[in-house]
């Protein structure tokens, strides 16, 4: 029975990497932009298949929220820019300079040593990879020893928000400074919003209440079972461009400063409590045990509105129009 | 714990001034003319403290959110830090006077500037603290995001286009040191550079982490032939970013390779160690020549960058004698005279190019009537480039001289001479437009004293820090941060 149960795991797992493979030579390889598109949304939705298998559920959620969906989204975004004017089905690689005609493929022997240096470093990695201990030392032992004194019970939220909340730190001034620099790049294109289909509307209308639920339910989650501000947080970044899709007029509701506001709380608001915690006589960033879960969670919270509205920013894809007319 | 005290966290300080100086001109772009200086101020203050207290006390550490490593991030300062912390102060807080004065009238340009240089400039410190693989990465990626958002900036065709390469170099880069990252963590279970630096040994999977993150890093840094991406990015950049980018950005990923080098990779890297040195003469002997050929002046300082970047890596093979320590003290200090005189040509630069409306060099015969100061500038940084006495350029070529002879790698002052005489020649071929009589360039844009100032200020520190050079020498020793972690760095 056991080995039969083995048998299946191994089969899906093969038929895993062979799709992942097959995905990501269509998404490198496909002369269509778009269908490249849609193919790397299937490679991540895959991909999150792939780290359930790997007993990694925060990854895949995190995975089909970020890899799959938002950026498929901002890809599409991208494209129709790109094609703008043009029929999106037209957008082809630019295989051919269309000045010259000439093709811009490199020469043959150049793709070959190309080849030959990849398969060299491939094969130099998976000697390396094969090489590993079958045990990762890791440290898995003492984040389980600490895991009652950080203020969760999920370990992937113990190290994200506590043993390593610096790095997380970071990492939100990382999504600051992705607006920051989208804003620094242009004005968010004027889009001719088109009314929506009476389907897309009507459903727009039964999800994105859903979707706020869920972004709040994966926010609570977090502190004991997979989910956390991350996936909280591009949840409700789709329940934002869902609106934005439907024609919803986000600025009108959404005034710039306060969209300031939200865009830099998750950043403040950590580097406030690091402070404050440091200025009571802690290290920075060292929470009080009893306040620890209070704190992680505050945290969180700020972190999920920042995230959420960060990347349905992005997706909007430069400064709100109101700053060009002063 | 009294905020003012001996022992009180400068580190944290120093990371954190700027990023919340970065939110705080997100938020008020108008209050920006105020909060920048008093930011500015924050942090250069904090690094001063920082700096005393490592030359007073010692290694300051910090175990951030009270967890030690393996489990948390320690923040670590020694001597090393202390130095790149200080050229980054000094450098910094000349750019930031400057960007004032040049952000003046491009009103929605420096709404941007400023929270994408204050995230830099936190990139770049908190890069020099930390004390984890895992978030240096991180960091490095803060600090590439910031960079090319920086170049983008200027908004022509070329920086777009410079941004855009360097955007996917910079990925690249940061993809394969993370994947060296990886392999070092399955290997060895810890991320700490401390720790790492007790465990590692030559095997199968330290050598491939080693050669993905020298190779990521030798990418960010533009060691010849890797530089492609450098002088389009730098040149095109606005003024104060290029000098932001040549002066530190560059030497961070050099920082950070030396770094590794000395406490993690596993030491029998010897062949590397040559190969390095010898990528470092081309670089040097490549770039001169690329100077040599530019006919704009932006892109011939951006050349300038490539060729000066090649002298840090002859350390590399140096080291590999009883004079390490010599040969690593000599690259520090060419990144110290490399950053002000670089970033003083940037400006100068910078001051000529917006007075005469262009930066051809056979044209700007007369431009130098309108900003004198700009010329003089450019003509004492070249003093440090060169690395005449009394510069610290100088003290830099005078410590490596002294490794390689003492070393008994006599060969490798060929690239050391031959490059200062390649300098001397693209020096001139600038300094020579002053008194050449050619073009029509009678400028029209007005450049304010501040700007001619802050460019001129510069190339006096790279002059005159020189006379600190012992002093210097001291504070870097602090923690010995140049001694290999382990025994045998012969071959």
């Amino acid at each position: 029975m056991d080995g039969a149960v083995n048998a299946a795991a191994w089969a899906f797992d093969a038929l895993l990497v062979l799709t992942l493979l097959w995905l990501a030579w269509r998404v490198l390889m496909g002369p269509d932009l778009f269908k490249s598109i849609v193919f790397f949304i299937a490679f991540g939705l895959v991909m999150a298949l792939a780290w359930v298998r790997l007993r990694a559920p925060d990854v895949a959620l995190a995975e089909a929220a970020i890899g799959a969906g938002l950026t498929g989204a901002l890809f599409l975004a991208a494209l129709s820019r790109l094609a703008a004017g043009e029929r999106i089905a037209n957008a082809k690689r630019p295989v051919e300079n269309s000045d010259t005609g000439k093709s811009t493929r490199p020469h043959r022997g150049v793709r070959m040593v190309f080849i030959a240096m990849s398969a060299l470093f491939f094969g130099g990695l998976a000697a390396a990879l094969l090489s590993l201990p079958a045990e990762a030392p890791g440290l898995t032992i003492q984040v389980a020893e600490n895991l009652s004194t950080s203020g969760v019970s999920n370990p992937v939220t113990a190290v994200l928000l506590n043993f390593r909340g610096y790095d997380t730190l970071l990492e939100m001034g990382v999504l600051f400074l992705a607006v920051v620099a989208a804003w620094s790049l242009t004005p968010a294109p004027k889009e001719p919003v088109s009314p929506p289909g009476i389907v897309l509307a009507s459903f727009v209308r039964v999800l994105s209440p859903m979707l706020l639920l869920a972004a709040g339910y994966l926010l609570w989650a977090g502190t004991h079972a997979p989910g956390g501000a991350f996936q909280a947080g591009s949840v409700l970044a789709a329940a934002a461009v869902l609106l934005l899709l439907s024609g919803k007029d986000m600025k009108a509701n959404w005034p710039e400063w306060p969209l300031r506001v939200v865009l830099g709380l998750g950043l403040g608001v950590f580097i406030a409590i690091g402070l404050v915690m440091m200025l009571i006589g802690h290290r920075f960033l060292e929470y009080p045990l009893d306040y620890a879960g209070d704190l992680i969670l505050l945290i969180e919270v700020a972190a999920t509105l920042s995230i959420g509205v960060t990347l349905a920013a992005l997706f909007l894809g430069g400064r709100p129009q109101r700053d060009e007319r002063k | 714990m009294g905020t003012l005290s001996p022992d009180s966290p400068w580190t944290i300080w120093v990371i954190f001034s700027p990023l919340a100086g970065a939110v705080f001109t997100f938020l008020w772009p108008r209050r920006a003319r105020l909060a920048v200086p008093l930011v500015a101020l924050g942090t250069v203050g904090s690094v001063a403290c920082l700096v005393w207290q490592v030359a007073e006390l010692g290694v300051q550490s910090h175990a951030l959110g009270g967890w030690a490593a393996p489990l948390g991030i320690n923040l670590y300062a020694d001597g090393l830090s202390a130095m790149m912390l200080l050229t980054t102060a000094l450098v910094g807080a000349a750019v930031t006077f400057y960007a004032t004065e040049y952000f003046r009238r491009a009103s929605e340009t420096a709404r941007y500037f400023w929270p994408l240089w204050l995230c830099l400039w936190t990139a770049l410190n908190a890069l020099f603290l930390s004390w984890d693989i895992f978030n240096l990465y991180v960091a490095f990626e803060l600090l590439g995001l910031a960079a090319i958002a920086l170049v983008a900036l200027a908004g022509s065709a070329d920086a777009l286009t410079g941004a855009m390469r360097y955007l996917l170099v910079s990925l690249l880069g940061s993809l394969t040191y993370l994947l060296g990252v990886a392999l070092f963590y399955s290997t060895y279970g810890t991320l700490d550079i401390g720790l790492l630096g007790d465990l590692t040994a030559p095997s199968a999977a330290s050598w491939a982490a080693t050669g993905l993150m020298v190779a990521g890093l030798l990418l960010k840094t533009a060691l010849f032939p890797l530089h492609f991406w450098l002088p389009p990015a730098h040149a095109a950049a606005p003024t104060p970013v290029s000098a932001i980018l040549s002066a530190l950005v560059v030497k961070a990923s050099f920082y950070l390779l030396l770094r590794l080098w000395l406490e993690v990779f596993p030491v029998t890297a010897a062949g590397l160690g040559h190969l390095l040195g010898l990528l470092g003469a081309l670089a040097i002997v490549w770039g001169s020549l690329q100077a040599l050929r530019q006919t704009r002046l932006k892109l011939l300082v951006a050349y300038s960058t490539v060729a000066q970047l090649g002298y840090l890596f002859l350390a590399f093979p140096l080291a590999l004698s009883p004079v390490a320590a010599t040969a690593w003290s000599a690259s520090v200090f060419f990144i110290l005279s490399h950053a002000l005189a670089k970033a003083a040509m940037f400006l100068a630069a910078g001051n000529i190019l917006r007075f005469a409306g262009h930066d051809r060099i056979a044209e700007l015969g007369r431009a130098p009537y309108g900003v004198s100061l700009s010329w003089a500038a450019f003509g004492v940084a070249g003093i440090s480039i060169i690395g005449l006495p009394p510069s610290v350029g100088f003290a830099a070529k005078w410590l490596q001289l002294e490794a390689a002879l003492a070393g008994g790698q006599w060969w490798w002052t060929l690239p050391i001479v031959g490059g200062g005489l390649l300098a001397t020649a693209y020096v001139f071929k600038i300094i020579s437009c002053v008194f050449s009589q050619n073009g029509r360039t009678s400028g029209t844009n007005g450049i304010s004293w501040r700007m001619e100032w802050t460019a001129f200020g510069l190339s006096l520190a790279a002059l005159g820090i020189g006379f600190a050079a012992p002093q210097l020498l001291a504070l870097l020793n602090s923690g010995t941060p140049l001694a290999l972690h382990e025994v045998g760095s012969a071959p």
